[in-house]
């Protein structure tokens, strides 16, 4: 192997360094791969908003099934009650989806495969829907823990696993994005790698394997926004709508 | 199956250098942590309020703007094709009267047709018996003419015979007489 396939995760500094009290908050690469996502995400609705057309152009078009795949996802999933929390169920599934396709593009960096991105959302959403569900439901909301029709018996260990169940939400969350952006990136860079040191003679293999893979990746992409945008939104539900 | 090796291969390597994020995963650097999670609140949150405030509304807007158009285009299509059912309607039962007036038309013509057949055929029958009137009773006259011709040229003929044979003259009304003897019962043997 030519390099070492973790390097394209390592975060360096762009520009100065910018220090609050102590605390490094330089502008990294990171970072401004966030804001290429965020500023494509804008140039995309900017264009799809431009002009309102009864007969929507390409650009308005995807926007607009943007729109409704996550209006409708929300419906199915959270129901009605869901409604205010849309905008932040949109901008979420666009955000890690462009990260997530940001990061396919060669030299890029994958904000999305760094765990310390996933887990601020993951506990955002965590800390935002345990705040929620005690809004709506007073201390009711506990009831989360005891699922009706489970013999009284029984009735502790199945509360201890729900509870464990709840708490590891924003690790399993957090982790399935990180890892699998993770593990396909090294993937992608491992064959990349095997193409090069097999040459001319042994590299079409490898090669083939990676084109292959970026398909993959990009099904995977699409899938792990989409994984991360519904469990938010069932998250929500059982916050809205306890019916344990 | 792949990536998971990829991941347990990646694990092996922090696990081995956990304390050398930069050899291994240099996800578990916590050198620029805050400075991800920095840069990462501040543009997730410009994004979320632009979309809330200005993208969703005017996406919103557009669709809705779209469904109103159908559903308006829809409403309308309904009320035409009401007016189209009317139409209809109107032109079937018109339809109707005419082919009630038309086979009154017919029946009437025809009758008058028949009439005027009948009233003709009469006339000409009619024609045609008096025609046959005229000629049965000219048969008849001539007939009866011949006959008494016939009867006359006979007596004429008897008498000239008999006084051609006997040289005198007989009485004419015994000669008539005996001739329409001989006449009848001519004709009785005939």
């Amino acid at each position: 192997m030519a390099t070492n396939p973790m390097e394209q995760f390592k975060v360096h500094k762009i520009g100065p360094e910018i220090e609050v009290s102590g605390i490094n908050l330089s502008f990294t690469n990171a970072s401004l791969f966030m804001v290429i996502s965020a500023g494509l995400i804008l140039v995309l609705l900017l264009f799809g908003t431009r002009q309102k057309k009864l007969v929507p152009g390409k650009i308005q078009l995807i926007s607009e099934m943007l729109y409704n795949f996550i209006s409708k996802m929300i419906s199915d999933t959270a129901g009605k009650k869901a409604k205010p929390f849309f905008p932040f169920i949109f901008s979420l599934f666009v955000f890690i989806l462009f990260c997530n396709m940001v990061g396919m593009l060669p030299y890029s960096f994958t904000v999305t495969s760094h765990i310390i991105v996933t887990l601020t959302f993951a506990l955002f959403i965590f800390v935002g829907v345990t705040i929620l569900g005690f809004v709506m439901h007073g201390f009711k909301y506990l009831k989360i823990f005891i699922p009706s029709g489970v013999p009284i018996v029984l009735l502790p260990i199945i509360s201890i696993i729900e509870i464990i169940s709840y708490l590891s939400r924003p690790i399993s969350l957090s982790v399935r994005l990180f890892a699998n952006m993770m593990a396909g990136h090294t993937m992608l860079k491992v064959f990349g790698g095997f193409v090069i040191s097999l040459g001319l003679i042994g590299g079409w293999l490898p090669l083939s394997f990676s084109v292959a893979l970026t398909g993959l990746e990009i099904l995977v992409a699409f899938l792990q926004a989409y994984v991360f945008a519904i469990l938010t939104c069932i998250y929500l539900n059982d916050a809205l709508n306890l019916h344990h | 199956m792949k990536k998971f090796f990829a991941l347990l291969t990646s694990l092996l390597l922090v696990e081995r250098n956990l304390y050398a994020a930069e050899a291994g995963m240099p996800q578990l650097d916590p050198e620029y942590w805050p400075s991800q999670v920095f840069w990462l609140i501040i543009i997730f949150l410009t994004i979320y309020i632009l979309i809330s405030k200005i993208f969703i509304p005017k996406i919103k807007g557009s669709i809705d703007m779209r469904e109103d158009k159908i559903r308006k285009d829809l409403e309308e299509a309904k009320t035409f094709r009401e007016q189209a059912e009317l139409k209809l309607k109107e032109y079937n039962s018109l339809m109707e009267t005419a082919k009630i007036d038309v086979k009154k038309i017919i029946s009437k013509s025809r009758q008058k047709l028949n009439e005027d057949m009948r009233i003709k055929r009469e006339d000409a029958q009619k024609k045609i018996d008096a025609e046959i009137l005229n000629a049965e009773t000219e048969i008849k006259k001539f007939k009866v003419d011949s006959f008494n011709k016939v009867n006359l040229i006979s007596q004429d003929i008897v008498s000239n015979l008999i006084k051609d044979i006997f040289g005198e003259d007989l009485n004419k009304s015994s000669i008539e007489a005996s001739v329409l003897q001989t006449i009848k019962e001519y004709e009785k043997g005939k």
